[in-house]
């Protein structure tokens, strides 16, 4: 009997969506299936864009980068006259000390012609500069300190390896050629040819370059001697300041919002200016610093107290909102439980809630910290653009010394004008970018560990 | 089930655990639960049924005030355990709810081991001076809720990794616990299958002895089965309170008899 009645409408046709074989498809199918089919490739098209623009990014950082961890030296054996480093003959440290840096360099010049006229490498326009501005002046000031510390090697001949000019430098990086020399007052085709010669016989060697990782900031005609040591210290300070101040008091707010808080009026002006923080320009937190801890709570400028507090207070918006997003993700029912079965509200938070929103909580801060740990623009107004030659001390009064950051050292770097500071710019870039990848790496193990299931 | 018939449970007890006098609950501008007075025996399985959204669960979570927790909802009214007003002010609820314990509609141990779900109560309550007090309370508890023996040799493993209905009853062997007065129960067999749903009512009939048992159902033939007061509930009013053999043989209230006999809800 239903039968029937349910059949009378089946069989008009007009009532009906699909009619004809299901072995081809409807018009309305295939466009739908198109439809979705574009959709796809829209997709396809879209992370294939970035893709490109990630791999371009690390391609061009790395190209011009990378050479930044090789450096060229110069390995001779080296006389150390005693007319040069200690004109009164008595070996005074207090008269030896008189010698200035500069006067070595003809230690280092002398030591050059004897080798070549031992070589006997004939280049016929040679000339004194030419030999002068091989060496890097760092050279000149590492042999002095070598000859204070042990008076004993004067006047001894030592196998030595002596930093290039970063033009010689430059030579082995492509970043000079013969072309480009002969138009350069700082170098010439003659040095040119002699670095070319020195290659070939061995006395010109290219090592990993170590002192670009541990040695300070150097002057605008040393550019071969500048290293970010002191720009890591200052942002690894930094960092230090940021998690201890950021991740108990992001914590401890959100917690508070979160599980605690009466939900009225006040409480949600809170919530969107927390959200609006977050959005504020980070040279808006530099402005603040500026105000409020160097002009009135005197702290010193330059320094990674200073530092850290600016960055604590612009990561503190990320570390709450991810901490509450977090909390909002723990199933209501497992507050319930601990509830329910007679917990304080506290013991629910700190013995169900918070371990269960561990992983984000951790996540968020890291993902703060990296952010906090690649701003540039408020450290730019609280001075730490300055440039420091001296490692800061440890910790704590570390923190009251006057350091870089890493950031901040590569735009500082983009600034000069010998273009071995552009690669040096690139290589400190790399370093950084090496950090964060170590630091999003430590965040998805974290997740992994303590992640739970529920 | 034929053990379980209604004639041989009868109810033996007349003393009352919990006392409701005009009990109303509004969450924000809803008015809930309107007027309900009750008297719940002590030592008694007391089952709360009626339509969706009637209230039942509203006001088996009053008894330990878990609506304390929602921001809107407001109790008038008085709630007494044994003679003492739970909503007076000088009542902490944390202690409240270490005397009446609860069980929730869906499984919810905690994600730790099943050892650490049972002692987590007594262990914040104090209620073990050591060790060996403590492995006897969860032994005892894991006992009492019929879980022991499928458990015994991984009492370490996480609570989680149990089936439906082992959670469930890990859940009870939790509250049970805390050695409460009453246990409240919201809906325990609602995500169960039948074989579990089974395992659980047989425990509560066993719970009856020691505790007072207030139970909310969605399941008429399962409010037969255990327990020996019903109460039906009805777009927030309590309808028709009494024995539960009176409410399914002989309803006062044409309200009671279309809903057990299928004609509203």
């Amino acid at each position: 009997m239903t039968d029937a009645t349910d059949m009378t409408p089946m069989s008009a046709p007009a009532a009906r969506h699909t009619s004809g074989s299901l072995l081809t498809a409807s018009a309305r199918t295939k466009r739908r299936n198109a439809a979705e089919t574009r959709f796809k490739a829209y997709g396809i098209a879209a992370i294939a864009i970035a893709v490109l623009a990630l791999m371009f990014l690390l391609y061009s950082i790395v190209r011009d980068g990378a050479s930044a961890f090789q450096q060229t030296y110069v390995s001779l054996p080296v006389t150390i006259s005693a007319e040069v480093v200690d004109p009164k003959g008595n070996r005074d440290p207090a008269e030896m000390a008189k010698v200035i840096s500069m006067s070595y360099g003809k230690v280092l010049d002398d030591s050059l012609k004897a080798w070549i006229a031992a070589e006997n490498i004939q280049i016929p326009d040679l000339s004194e500069a030419d030999i002068k501005s091989f060496f890097s002046n760092e050279a000149q000031a590492r042999l002095r300190e070598m000859v204070l510390a042990d008076p004993s090697i004067i006047g001894e001949t030592l196998d030595m390896t002596a930093l290039t000019s970063s033009r010689v430098d430059g030579m082995f990086k492509g970043r000079v050629t013969e072309a480009s020399a002969a138009l350069d007052a700082k170098t010439s085709v003659a040095q040119y040819q002699l670095a070319q010669a020195m290659k070939d016989k061995g006395a010109l060697v290219t090592k990993f370059n170590t002192a670009f990782i541990t040695k300070p900031d150097a002057s605008d005609n040393r550019a071969e001697a500048a290293g970010i040591g002191v720009a890591i210290l200052g942002s690894f300070y930094m960092m230090l300041i940021v998690l201890v101040l950021a991740l108990p008091i992001g914590v401890a707010a959100s917690i508070y919002l979160e599980e605690f808080a009466p939900k009225n009026r006040f409480t949600d002006v809170i919530e969107v200016n927390i959200a609006n923080l977050a959005a504020v320009p980070s040279i808006v937190f530099g402005i603040l610093g500026l105000a409020a801890f160097i002009n009135f709570v005197g702290l010193p400028r330059s320094t990674p107290i200073v530092g850290g507090l600016v960055l604590t207070l612009m990561t503190l918006p990320t570390i709450i909102i991810s901490t509450r997003a977090a909390l909002k993700s723990v199933p209501p029912s497992i507050r319930d439980a601990a509830l329910g079965v007679g917990a304080s509200k506290m013991q629910t938070v700190f013995h169900h809630v918070l371990p269960l929103a561990m992983p984000g909580i951790l996540t968020g801060t890291i993902i703060g910290l990296a952010q906090a740990l690649g701003e540039t623009a408020p450290l730019l107004l609280i001075g730490m653009v300055a440039f420091v030659t001296t490692y800061p001390s440890a910790p704590p009064e570390g923190f009251f010394d006057p350091a870089s950051a890493l950031p901040v050292q590569v735009y500082n770097w983009t600034q000069r004008a010998d273009p071995a500071f552009f690669e040096r710019a690139s290589g400190a870039i790399i370093v950084l970018l090496v950090f964060l990848l170590c630091m999003n790496l430590l965040a998805i193990f974290l997740r992994r560990k303590f992640e739970r299931r529920w | 089930m034929n053990d379980m018939s209604l004639v041989e449970r009868e109810v033996t007890q007349d003393d009352i655990k919990i006392t409701a006098r005009d009990v109303q609950v509004y969450y924000g501008d809803k008015h809930a639960i309107k007027d309900v007075n009750v008297d719940i025996l002590d030592k008694t399985v007391t089952a709360f049924i009626g339509p969706s959204g009637c209230g039942k669960s509203t006001f088996l979570r009053c008894i330990n005030r878990m609506n304390d927790t929602i921001d809107i909802a407001r109790i008038e009214g008085k709630i007494a355990l044994d003679g003492e007003d739970i909503y007076d002010k000088r009542v902490d609820p944390v202690q409240l709810r270490a005397k009446v314990g609860m069980v929730f509609q869906k499984p919810n141990p905690f994600p730790k081991s099943i050892y650490d779900n049972v002692a987590y109560g007594p262990r914040i309550h104090g209620l073990a001076r050591n060790r060996a007090d403590l492995d006897e309370i969860v032994e005892k508890s894991l006992r009492g809720s019929a879980l022991w023996n499928e458990v015994k040799d991984r009492l370490h493993e996480p609570g989680t990794g149990l089936s439906g209905g082992q959670q469930q009853r890990l859940c009870i062997a939790r509250a049970v616990a805390t050695a409460p007065e009453v246990l409240l129960m919201d809906e325990p067999c609602s995500a169960l299958d039948p074989i579990a749903t089974s395992q659980v009512e047989e425990l509560i009939d066993q719970l009856r002895e020691d505790f007072s048992v207030v139970i909310v159902t969605h399941s008429m033939q399962q409010a037969a089965r255990v327990s020996q007061k019903t109460a039906f509930f009805h777009l927030g009013n309590l309808v028709e309170y009494g024995d539960t053999d009176d409410i399914f043989t002989r309803p006062q209230d044409p309200r009671t008899e279309s809903y057990i006999s299928g004609r509203i809800g």
